[in-house]
């Protein structure tokens, strides 16, 4: 039955859809990339540390008076990031759907909001 | 079917009891002023439960849906900060150096895939358990089953690791042993679930939360001004002292500057792989900590609670804020403990939070408040478990599958009775704790991560998604990560630390293949779906994804 609805992540189909999706694909993009490009990056920079522990540039180097970097950027780096993220997140999606005009579910009473 | 419940539940709980690295070595005599102190603030909690008692089921499980953004937050947080965050990631940064900073990197990020993914659909859902969510949108018992199964293990596992940390305060502070104190910190927690149900729990959860990132908070700046620090804002200012640590300065009590072997040991422990870890282990770590907070049912249930989806997306955001404010704190306390004590191992990581200040010297009522702290995370987050779990029985097995159309009364009873039996179950366990904290709390994700988030996604996010395809991830899922668990208890390398499925950070190769399995059996099996179980669930999409009805279906219905 073609009238049946298709949802896909990656296809989404109807312009609300697609516009929450895209939001969703930038967020994501880069919470991969603190989540696991960050750690990642300080594998890199420490693999030329003959005793394989990690050292490098990024574990000599001290920022705001004594944090060595490469444990700021976990300890509270990545925390302050993710954090700005999620508003990142509502404030796209407020931007997108308030694009679109006075959806059906406003006057017909329904949606997510009664129960 | 309750036996098979209750064999489900037993098997991998019970082997944790076979194994117990640590002792529990601290200062064991009564303290009175942290015991009043202590005392103070559990008869608080439940004269706030007694004058919110819950009336209707409604009330008793969601709290009448009535709560804000910056309330909801302070619930998902409080719920969240649990003893694990409390102490075990204090403990985990004190014994593994940088390493252990995977806990506080997988246990925030997670919120970001909760928000995109999760938040808003399952609030436009709107029911009571994510049991009822799973199996409604697959319109099969069999998922429903399953789901609830999964949550009872989850909240009895996570459960376990919150009353390890409870019973180590209560020994702590009244100087009773720790079997003793965890049979008395069970024993209020009871009580005071019993009497408030999920209104009281939510309205002190607020509070619980208040006290304990004050706790957390506060004594930080006297340490950081014993240890030499200005005390302005303390997370700022540890980084003088840790690069100190890299150096091999110490406490003036401790020897004031380690040499030779001592040296070499605490330069390694600050390095990336210096603690025995390597990018595998970190990246299965933090994976699996993600998907785990994304996929925990007393979190995801959060979301039922509030007035509509505007609320519970912003929710998330004051949420993981209130979150990260702990864990900013986290570090320091390690930090400090190393300084203090550049030398401890396993038997000093869990209680670091309560021995760091104490060999600071900080006074009796900074030590109560810090251990009252303590106990209101691990109280709040046995509450939500029980509840959640206590709901998955009550409300999925019992009213839903077994017993249709029981009275909302008999199903009150149901979920009490069961709250009191989990409860005396994870007690049982807990007196013999199978490893660190924060490593049974990475076990219960494991688990989560492995069964419930990939069914949740392609539930949402994918129509082509059915029963069957479920029920073959959630129980691939299931089986995997329960292997991994006895295979860590086993000592088998593959599944112990820095192993391949390391039971704590196994859902990086699970959760994968529990998408791949849900999503190919799914289409093997798209023609044997009726009609009626395809319409339920277009109609559960669309109303997820605000999309209109179908003409047709209107006339159904």
């Amino acid at each position: 039955m073609s009238e049946r609805v298709t949802i896909n992540l990656f296809r989404p189909v109807g312009e609300r859809l697609r516009r929450e999706v895209a939001v969703i694909r930038i967020v994501l993009l880069l919470w991969a990339l603190i989540a696991f490009g960050l750690p990642l990056f300080i594998w890199l920079c420490g693999l030329g540390d003959p005793q394989g522990f990690g050292a490098s540039w990024l574990t000599r180097t001290r920022i705001f008076g004594g944090f060595p970097l490469h444990y700021w950027l976990i300890a509270q780096g990545a925390t302050i990031a993710f954090v700005l993220l999620c508003k990142l997140y509502t404030e796209l999606l407020a931007r997108a759907l308030r694009k679109i005009e006075t959806p059906w579910y406003a006057e017909a009473g329904q949606g997510g909001d009664d129960v | 079917m309750f036996k098979l419940l209750a064999v489900s539940v037993l098997l991998p709980t019970t082997l944790f009891a076979t194994v117990g690295p640590e002792d529990f070595s601290v200062s064991y005599s009564f303290k009175l002023i942290p015991a009043l102190i202590v005392l103070g603030t559990f008869v608080l909690y439940l004269l706030i439960g007694l004058l919110s008692r819950a009336t209707s089921p409604s009330d008793y499980w969601v709290a009448g849906r009535g709560i804000g953004p910056i309330g909801n937050g302070a619930a998902i947080a409080s719920d969240w900060m649990s003893a694990a965050s409390f102490m075990g990631v204090a403990g985990l940064l004190y014994l593994r150096g940088w390493f252990g900073l995977g806990y506080i990197l997988g246990w925030t990020g997670g919120y970001v895939l909760l928000l995109c993914l999760f938040a808003a659909p399952l609030r436009r859902f709107g029911k009571f358990t994510i049991a009822e969510f799973l199996g409604d949108r697959y319109d099969s018992h069999g998922v429903r089953l399953v789901t609830a199964t999964v949550t009872v293990i989850i909240a009895v596992t996570y459960a376990v690791a919150q009353f390890k940390g409870m019973g180590l305060v209560c020994g702590w502070v009244f100087g009773i042993d720790y079997k003793h104190s965890v049979l008395f910190a069970a024993g209020i927690t009871l009580v005071y679930l019993l009497f408030s149900g999920m209104t009281g729990v939510t309205r002190n959860q607020q509070l619980q939360y208040v006290i304990l990132i004050t706790a957390f908070a506060v004594p930080l700046w006297f340490l950081i001004r014993n240890a030499g620090g200005s005390g302005l804002f303390p997370p700022l200012e540890y980084g003088s002292i840790l690069s100190g640590l890299m150096e091999g300065k110490v406490s003036p009590t401790a020897g004031g500057q380690l040499l030779g072997e001592e040296l070499t040991g605490l330069q390694r422990l600050f390095l990336p792989w210096g603690s025995g870890g390597d990018i595998y282990s970190f990246l299965a770590l933090v994976f699996t900590l993600m998907v785990g907070t994304a996929g925990l049912p007393h979190i995801l249930v959060r979301f039922y609670t509030v007035q509509n989806e505007s609320v519970a997306r912003s929710s998330v955001v004051w949420g993981l804020f209130f979150i990260g404010l702990l864990y900013w704190a986290s570090p320091v306390y390690a930090v400090i403990g190393r300084y203090w004590n550049p030398l401890g191992g396993q038997a000093v990581a869990d209680m670091i939070i309560l021995s760091a200040p104490e060999q600071a010297q900080l006074g009796p009522i900074f030590l109560g408040y810090l251990a009252a702290g303590a106990l209101a995370a691990g109280i709040s987050t046995v509450a939500a478990l029980l509840m959640a779990a206590a709901s998955a029985v009550a409300h999925d097995w019992y009213s839903t599958v077994l017993h249709p159309g029981c009275s909302e009364k008999e199903q009150l009873i149901i979920g009490r009775v069961f709250t009191v039996v989990v409860c005396i179950f994870v007690v049982v366990v807990a007196l013999n704790p199978p490893a660190l904290i924060a490593q049974i709390v990475a076990m219960a994700f494991a688990v989560a991560g492995a069964t419930i988030f990939p069914a949740l996604v392609l539930a949402i996010w994918d129509s082509g998604s059915n029963r069957y395809g479920a029920l073959a991830g959630m129980i691939w899922g299931l089986s995997m990560t329960l292997v991994a668990m006895v295979g860590w208890m086993a000592r088998i390398p593959l599944f112990a630390e820095g192993g391949l499925l390391s039971a704590t950070s196994s859902a990086l190769v699970i959760t994968p293949l529990a998408l791949l399995i849900n999503m190919a059996v799914s289409r093997l099996t798209s023609d044997k779906v009726s009609e009626a179980c395809l319409d339920h669930s277009d109609s559960i999409l669309r109303r997820l994804h605000r999309l209109p009805e179908r003409a047709s279906a209107a006339k159904i219905d």
